[in-house]
């Protein structure tokens, strides 16, 4: 059986509310969008969390832990024993245990910021193999240079990559996301470029509707949560 | 000040024509050459306003001044040319004026750190952390000190982005002091070295907030410390603050730091600080009250 439901979700240390503090209340409607579009995964047999990794292709388990205590917050974690997780799939794992997905089998996934396009879709390809009804879910940010205010510097291209990005999640896409350009994305500090091309990769063969439900870039990062279903 | 010092007393520091013993608290005093810094917003851009500000900083009992030229953060580039004429003939001003004052450059370009220090500069304050290798040797050239910084590997001039650290004072421990000992290889005196955790550089409000509270750890490296807290954002997020209202919290954070080690404080406020680090230094036994009539009649 192939993938048969998505979401795609964002991973800012920020979306935490031990972390935020008092600024928590800022991405309430952010964390609400993730949890809608990730319980919306909640049929499947399986769920597979994909985020970027130094490496792709490094597999865990729901044990497998995480912690936030590198961004201040020693205290949230998820898992259980030595911290192996990277921010992506923490977060990933977070905000399932959040969630009506909470108690699905569980299989989560590197994929090397910096990897080749054709490898990600390759990665995808396997993925949707298997008899099991598999969902996905894809953790990964848009540019961290979309204002004057933004973690780094402006770039002019930013806001017109990330709306983008934004058109191809709503329509389900995978033509456009196949095609986003690796070295431009890594210029505009986009981390979501190789998942995204996961999930292309994933649902290629076997379409699923798109449904961008929420899109803002607050700090002059881009979030983005889809729902593919 | 006359110097009291021991030339052989461990952990003394010296810089210029002054020695701050290991007990001796030291008063930097911020004057910017920039016209966008954040907190003075140009306010000391212009030449003569520059001078009084030193002059006034001077009366206000500061140990030493730092010299910028660039602002901090992201902004209008700087070439190495405009650096150089805010920041050269300023600082030989400053040292006709007032010799005994300890002057102190803000500058991550060994270029300019070899013009300011031929023009009489005592300090190099390298706060983007060896982002140009050849700053100890041009330290080391004109006999200057050498703030050693940490910015978790940022380039000159960013902002931090999800920095993340299994423990930021081990992080920071570390770097500090292998640019400490770098320096003393390229031939920086010693006894001229600091090491600045560098608040908010490369780190979240929580990273900067640990390295205030077990500022203790810094300090036992037994390189003196040097804390640049005032008013930055790490005390406004704390606090929900904006720039022109964290004076107190400066002083909170100046406090703490000083009970737990450090050594030298770069301010913008030089009398608010003062007062509370004459407090400090009586409450750590390294001074008497100024007169202590009550009760005693």
């Amino acid at each position: 059986m192939p993938i048969v439901s998505a979401a795609v979700c964002p991973h800012p240390p920020l979306l935490v509310p031990e972390i935020a503090g008092g600024a928590a209340a800022e991405l309430d409607d952010l964390r609400a969008a993730c949890l809608a579009a990730i319980d919306q995964l909640a049929d499947a047999d399986t769920l597979v969390i994909v985020g970027s990794g130094t490496t792709t292709g490094a597999r865990y388990d729901a044990s497998a832990g995480g912690t936030f205590g590198p961004y201040g917050a020693p205290g949230v974690q998820v898992g259980s024993g030595e911290p192996v997780l990277p921010l992506s799939l923490t977060m990933g794992a977070w905000l399932v245990n959040q969630s009506k997905a909470a108690g699905l089998p569980r299989l989560l996934i590197t994929v090397a910021a910096d990897e080749t396009p054709a490898a990600c879709l390759e990665l995808g390809q396997e993925l949707a193999h298997g008899n099991e009804r598999v969902a996905l879910l894809v953790m990964g940010d848009g540019s961290a240079r979309r204002s004057e205010h933004s973690p780094v510097h402006l770039h002019p291209r930013a806001e017109i990559f990330d709306t983008t990005v934004a058109a191809a999640l709503d329509l389900a896409d995978t033509t456009t996301l196949s095609a986003l350009d690796p070295d431009l994305a890594t210029t505009l500090q986009a981390v979501g470029r190789a998942p995204w091309q996961v999930l292309a990769g994933a649902t290629a063969t076997t379409p699923l509707q798109g449904n961008l439900t929420h899109h803002t870039a607050p700090y002059g990062v881009g979030y983005f949560v889809a729902s593919w279903t | 000040m006359p110097d009291h010092q021991d030339a052989d007393e461990p952990g003394v520091l010296r810089l210029g024509r002054r020695s701050f013993g290991p007990a001796e608290f030291a008063l930097m005093a911020i004057v910017n050459r920039t016209p966008d810094s954040f907190f003075d917003r140009g306010a000391t851009f212009a030449t003569e306003a520059a001078y009084e500000a030193i002059d006034q900083a001077v009366a206000d009992g500061a140990d030493l001044v730092d010299i910028g030229g660039v602002k901090a953060g992201y902004g209008e580039p700087v070439s190495e040319d405009e650096e150089l004429r805010r920041t050269v003939d300023f600082v030989a001003g400053i040292r006709e004026r007032h010799p005994e004052l300890v002057i102190s450059v803000d500058t991550y370009r060994s270029g300019v750190a070899r013009r300011v220090g031929a023009a009489g500069a005592d300090l190099i304050n390298d706060t983007w952390a060896g982002a140009d290798p050849e700053i100890p040797a041009a330290a080391a050239e004109y006999g200057t000190g050498l703030v050693c910084s940490h910015v978790g590997g940022l380039t000159p001039r960013t902002d931090p982005h999800r920095m993340a650290y299994d423990d930021v004072v081990a992080d920071v421990i570390r770097t500090t002091t292998a640019l400490a000992e770098r320096a003393v290889a390229a031939g920086v005196r010693r006894d001229g070295i600091l090491i600045d955790p560098t608040h908010d550089f490369g780190k979240n409000t929580l990273q900067s907030l640990e390295l205030t509270r077990r500022l203790d750890e810094l300090a036992a490296t037994g390189w003196p410390v040097l804390v640049a807290v005032s008013n930055k954002d790490f005390i406004g997020e704390t606090l929900d603050l904006p720039p022109g209202q964290r004076g107190s919290g400066t002083l909170a954070a100046l406090t703490v730091s000083a009970w737990l080690g450090a050594r030298v404080f770069r301010v913008h406020d030089v009398p608010a600080a003062q007062q509370a680090l004459d407090l400090v230094a009586v409450l750590r036994g390294a001074a008497q009250p100024a007169g202590t009539r009550r009760s005693l009649a």
